[in-house]
């Protein structure tokens, strides 16, 4: 089951970066982030510093997988796009490649047909790049050193004391 | 699975607490939220009924700290307990690095225990997940109630693979950071011995290099044309299975005037709430640019939105959205007055016009907006020829 682990490099980060920064530009979106479907937040950019990314990643994440279950009830095998809309602020998710959800945050500056544009080029633009990167993880190895293990269990009796 | 990232240097866990209902898995995780430093956890997030029964997950992040240079994370998970939420347990499943069995210690308990054990290999096995392989930790919870089985009984019962085990009170925190430690290491410890052997020779470097350089030359045209065929996950719904038409929520403008009327006026008009993707499908199908036009232009995308929408004439005149053809028109003829100047807000309003305008629209606003005053050239005080002797009559000076 480890086999697809999530190894992400810092190249392909950065290229990842930049799509979701041309991304925002063009859409004249707020934030996107980059969710891996257990949870993860791979990447964010934008104006994200006033939000609780991790938390929002893992509830994009449920959000996304009970869609999927919602789908399957229906007949579809997967809703690849999600949006919720709200007073002031919208987001929009689109799936990229098999494993990767980008959510992109927009407010009325902008509109739902510009997003849904712009997403759509992108998601396939970052869905070569996870396919490099699951290549590349695959004949790289997962890099945790052999020590990590042992001085987190050091650490760990410091964190959780009763 | 280990998420690891390189780029941030970060090591990220999931573990997920499983067991059946009022075991006391959120309790486990509040205990932790409770008593390990604020700079270490994150917000405790539950996704719970009323009767603070867990409907989806309780989700807790932690992080405890640099190790070799890289922040290691967990985020810890709960499911919802009961035997009915069956479908939403197992999407919280999905990508697991660890297990915790929350256990009833209760005799009378016995059995549900079992039932949720067999539940979560059922669900295991559907991700191709083993028992056998996962790291799991078990934890015979309320130790301190009455009609409680010893811990040699319960790991005959529910153990048979000989997994960690330990018993708790989650409620006082006894037993709780045991649990916690145990299933941290022994994760730690999976991902060190399943790291992958192969050499590691970049030979994948071409491989990602190559499909950069699709990525960089491939022109956003270019992947827009393929986008129907390139992108295989997404799915279009058919067009029949679509209802009502798509209600796309815009700024309500007033005939005359062309800035957006108050919020709740706005919100009114618009009931619904959450949006259809079957509409929202079908609306791309409609704005589709079905010869894969070049850098298809905004105004384009949203003029062909306006005509599928049924619109009343008389609802056009009032509401026109923003880039329609309508609200071009307005926008063309709107001149730009002195009182334009007055209010900073105004401007940036103006310029947030401005900086939407297409190439086209802008062409055409340059060619018919009259030179009209700019601030700079509004009459300056310097160019107000004072009266001679100006400062000896002010300072009183003969």
């Amino acid at each position: 089951m480890n086999d697809d682990s999530l190894i992400i490099y810092e190249e392909e980060i950065e290229k990842i970066d930049s799509i979701l920064a041309r991304l925002l530009k063009g859409a004249e979106a707020k934030c996107a982030l980059m969710v891996d479907k257990d949870g993860h937040l791979i990447t964010r950019q934008g104006f994200t510093h006033s939000l609780d990314t991790t938390a929002l990643a893992a509830l994009l994440a449920g959000s996304f997988a009970s869609t999927k279950e919602i789908a399957r009830l229906v007949g579809e095998s997967e809703f690849s796009v999600l949006f919720h809309q709200g007073k002031k602020d919208h987001i929009h998710m689109s799936l990229v490649g098999d494993r990767s959800i980008m959510a992109v945050i927009f407010d009325d500056r902008t509109t739902i047909g510009m997003v849904r544009l712009y997403a759509k080029e992108t998601a396939v633009e970052l869905g070569r790049i996870f396919a490099s990167l699951k290549a590349r993880a695959r004949t790289e190895g997962s890099g945790l050193s052999d020590e990590f293990a042992a001085s987190a269990g050091n650490k760990l009796d410091d964190i959780f004391q009763d | 699975m280990v998420s690891i990232n390189y780029a941030t240097r970060e090591v990220t866990c999931k573990i997920v607490y499983y067991g059946p209902g009022l075991s006391g898995k959120t309790t486990n995780l509040i205990y932790v939220h409770k008593k390990v430093p604020p700079t270490t956890r994150g917000k405790l997030i539950s996704l719970a009924t009323e009767a603070d029964r867990t409907l989806y997950f309780d989700f807790l992040p932690i992080n405890i700290g640099a190790i070799n240079g890289f922040a290691a994370k967990f985020q810890l998970y709960t499911v919802p307990g009961q035997v009915y939420y069956n479908a939403t347990r197992k999407l919280v499943l999905r990508g697991t690095d660890g297990l915790v069995f929350v256990a009833d210690s209760q005799a009378e308990k016995m059995d549900e225990n079992i039932e949720s054990l067999t539940n979560l290999k059922e669900n295991l096995e559907e991700y191709g997940y083993d028992l056998k392989e996962i790291p799991i930790v078990i934890q015979y919870n309320k130790r301190d109630l009455p009609g409680i089985l010893s811990v040699a009984e319960l790991d005959a019962k529910l153990n048979p693979l000989g997994w960690k085990s330990f018993g708790a009170e989650a409620v006082s925190g006894k037993g709780v950071f045991d649990t916690l430690k145990m299933i941290i290491k022994l994760v730690l410890e999976k991902a060190k011995t399943s790291r992958s052997t192969s050499s590691p020779a970049r030979e994948s470097a071409p491989v990602a290099e190559r499909a950069a350089e699709e990525g960089a030359v491939g022109p956003a045209a270019a992947a827009y044309a393929a986008s129907p065929t390139a992108s295989g996950p997404i799915i279009e719904p058919s067009p029949a299975s679509a209802g009502e038409p798509p209600q796309v929520r815009q700024p309500v403008y007033e005939a005359g005037k062309n800035e957006p009327v108050d919020e709740d006026v706005e919100t009114s008009n618009e009931e619904s709430v959450e949006y259809n993707t079957l509409d929202e499908e079908r609306m791309a199908q409609s704005v589709g640019h079905p010869d894969g036009l070049s850098e298809p232009s905004p105004s384009d995308d949203v003029t062909s939105v306006e005509q599928t929408i049924p619109v009343s004439p008389e609802e056009k005149s009032q509401r026109p959205y923003p880039g329609s053809t309508t609200s071009r028109i307005l926008r063309r003829e709107r001149r730009i007055t002195v009182s334009d100047f007055q209010p900073a807000a105004r401007e940036e309003e103006l310029m947030g016009f401005k900086s939407r305008m297409s190439a086209e629209d802008k062409r055409f606003d340059m060619v018919n907006t009259p030179d009209l005053p700019t601030p700079s050239m509004a009459p300056s005080q310097r160019l107000i020829r004072k009266k001679p002797g100006f400062f000896k009559r002010l300072f009183g000076i003969k």
